[in-house]
């Protein structure tokens, strides 16, 4: 498919071009967490616009190529199986109302895909983060602080070129469950069953309005908690600094008000995929963990004058940084509903 | 950031300890799943994993009524009473749980909440001065109440997740009650400085219209 071809040459040059401008930022940022005064300020300045330019192109690029696979991978059926597909599913949807639409041979189903499955989110999580450690940048003249920042930012990006890159094979997990819709030759009863496989993912997963709301939600809550972290590394080392505690708060509400949001956006969006039959799940424990322990973090940062509870409530923003990765990576490591596994 | 020693304070502490022990249960369910292998197993043991976990967790949740049981009045009644009201309100909670069980006696108590917390609410909303909360400002008072009373909701609706319809409406309602009452707690400057433009606004829209009809 030549579309694929060309997101994965450009994206692979945008991603380069990424790394190369993260990785200057991210060495005079290591500078100036060691020296007393300024480097660089200005340099650093600029990289953060570049990178969050190319950051926002590569977006872009990933929106025109999601736009591609609905205009040119359709779900399309041959008419004299369409009669008894729909039979079949006016049959197993039965009285429910999460049933799978019937098939309308005008309009055959096409893929609307979210701009952050697979290694995409990693790219959509980065670029929130971002934009925010931009934010912070402008915000307050720390040196030490902006060095922190502009490090993070660099580890993430090499993150997304060694682990993560979204343009070298694009979305792999969605092009092997479809490929063989369009290459192989099937029997009429390997296409139905193909279809219903591919038909209920697209239904329940890369269709689903909730996909569109969950997910963004919660990766902008993970680029504020990462910024929180940031400040709450530094205040752990450095009381006399209220205005970055004001602007880790500042982060912290906002990540809070998302993750909040998104976990609640899940839940009827869970109930209509999988039934009632998800709670405890390893995921869901994990998340729960997390929103505890961000809301034990909102809750002592009210006292964080008293000096105790100023050290106390950072390493609860730190603890809360290690929660969001523990979270994420629960995905990898235990099985359940929500994961990989 | 608020003195120490309140009442608050206190109530703040306690809410960690529940929140932790919640968290530490969570971890614990995580990998009790992963080493007994639920995943692979028949519902019906898939199913007893999750009540053990429900019965698990249920006493701190039942604590964490409690504290929101005892956080919505003191916002109306001074210390004295408060310290009434809770030792009324634990040995209701014990007495009615002995007779007719848990769960009703939780769902007294939250009842209780709940109709306290509208009052709250109302008053919050009316810019009564009678509440006490330790902020002075009126958008920040609605969004704490609004924020409480999604709380309560959500727990209210916990009761009801058999019942598709009313748990989803009960839901939806929890989910718009929650993220108002934060988004009004965490930029109640902002909506204040919003709200006073709209109505300057208009006010000075108005004015200029009656200037217009006077000419």
């Amino acid at each position: 498919m030549e579309f694929v071809l060309s997101f994965t040459r450009i994206g692979t040059i945008l991603l380069y071009l990424l790394t190369g401008l993260a990785l200057a930022a991210g060495c005079i940022g290591a500078v100036n967490l060691f020296t007393a005064r300024a480097v660089g300020n200005r340099l650093n300045s600029s990289l953060l616009l570049f990178i969050n330019t190319v950051f926002l192109l590569g977006l872009l690029l990933i929106c025109w190529f999601h736009y591609q696979i609905y205009v040119q991978l359709p779900l399309e059926l041959p008419a004299h199986l369409i009669d008894w597909l729909n039979r079949y599913l006016e049959s197993a949807a039965g009285r429910s109302s999460h049933g799978i639409p019937l098939y309308d041979p005008d309009n055959p189903p096409r893929y609307l895909i979210p701009f952050w499955i697979e290694n995409e989110k990693y790219y959509f999580w980065f670029f929130c983060y971002a934009v925010m450690a931009h934010i912070g940048f402008l915000r307050l003249t720390n040196h030490r602080l902006r060095g922190l920042l502009l490090v993070i930012l660099a580890v993430q990006v090499l993150i997304l070129f060694v682990f993560a890159d979204p343009f070298a094979s694009p979305l792999p997990s969605f092009f092997n469950s479809y490929l063989p819709w369009i290459n192989g030759t099937l029997t009429d009863m390997e296409r139905i069953g193909l279809f219903m496989r591919l038909y209920s993912k697209m239904t329940f997963y890369y269709n689903a309005s909730y996909m569109w709301l969950h997910p963004p939600m919660l990766f902008l809550s993970y680029g504020a908690i990462t910024v929180t972290f940031v400040t709450s590394v530094f205040m752990l080392f450095d009381r006399r600094v209220l205005e970055v505690e004001k602007m880790g708060y500042d982060f912290a509400k906002f990540g809070y008000v998302m993750l909040t949001l998104g976990m609640l956006l899940g839940y009827p969006w869970a109930l209509k995929a999988w039934g009632p039959n998800w709670w405890w799940d390893p995921k869901i424990c994990s998340s729960i963990m997390m929103w505890a322990i961000y809301s034990t973090f909102m809750h002592t940062r009210l006292y964080g004058n008293r000096a105790s509870m100023w050290y106390f409530t950072s390493i609860l923003g730190i603890v809360c940084f290690g929660a969001m990765i523990f979270t994420f990576v629960s995905s990898f490591l235990f099985p359940g509903e929500h994961t990989f596994q | 950031m608020k003195p120490k020693g309140s009442y608050d304070y206190y109530l703040i502490l306690a809410t960690c300890v529940v929140l932790a022990i919640i968290s530490v249960i969570c971890i614990y369910g995580m990998f009790a799943f992963k080493f007994a292998q639920i995943q692979q197993t028949a519902p019906d043991v898939k199913a007893a994993y999750m009540n053990g976990m429900n019965l698990l967790v249920s006493p701190f949740i039942i604590g964490l009524i409690l504290l929101l049981c005892i956080c919505v009045p003191k916002r109306l009644l001074p210390v004295r009473w408060l310290n009434i009201f809770t030792a009324a309100l634990l040995t209701a909670t014990v007495l009615v749980g002995v007779v007719w069980g848990l769960l009703t006696a939780l769902k007294i108590s939250l009842g209780v909440t709940l109709i306290l917390q509208l009052i709250v609410l109302v008053m919050a909303v009316c810019g009564s001065e009678h509440l006490n909360f330790e902020k002075k400002g009126y958008w920040q008072r609605v969004g704490s109440s609004a924020l409480h009373l999604g709380l309560v909701l959500f727990i209210f609706d916990l009761f009801f997740h058999q019942n598709r319809t009313l748990h989803l409406f009960l839901f939806w309602l929890t989910t718009t009650t929650t993220v108002a009452g934060m988004v009004g707690c965490f930029y109640a400057e902002a909506i204040g400085h919003f709200a006073a433009r709209i109505l300057t606004g208009q006010s000075s829209s108005g004015r200029q219209k009656s200037n217009g009809k006077a000419e």
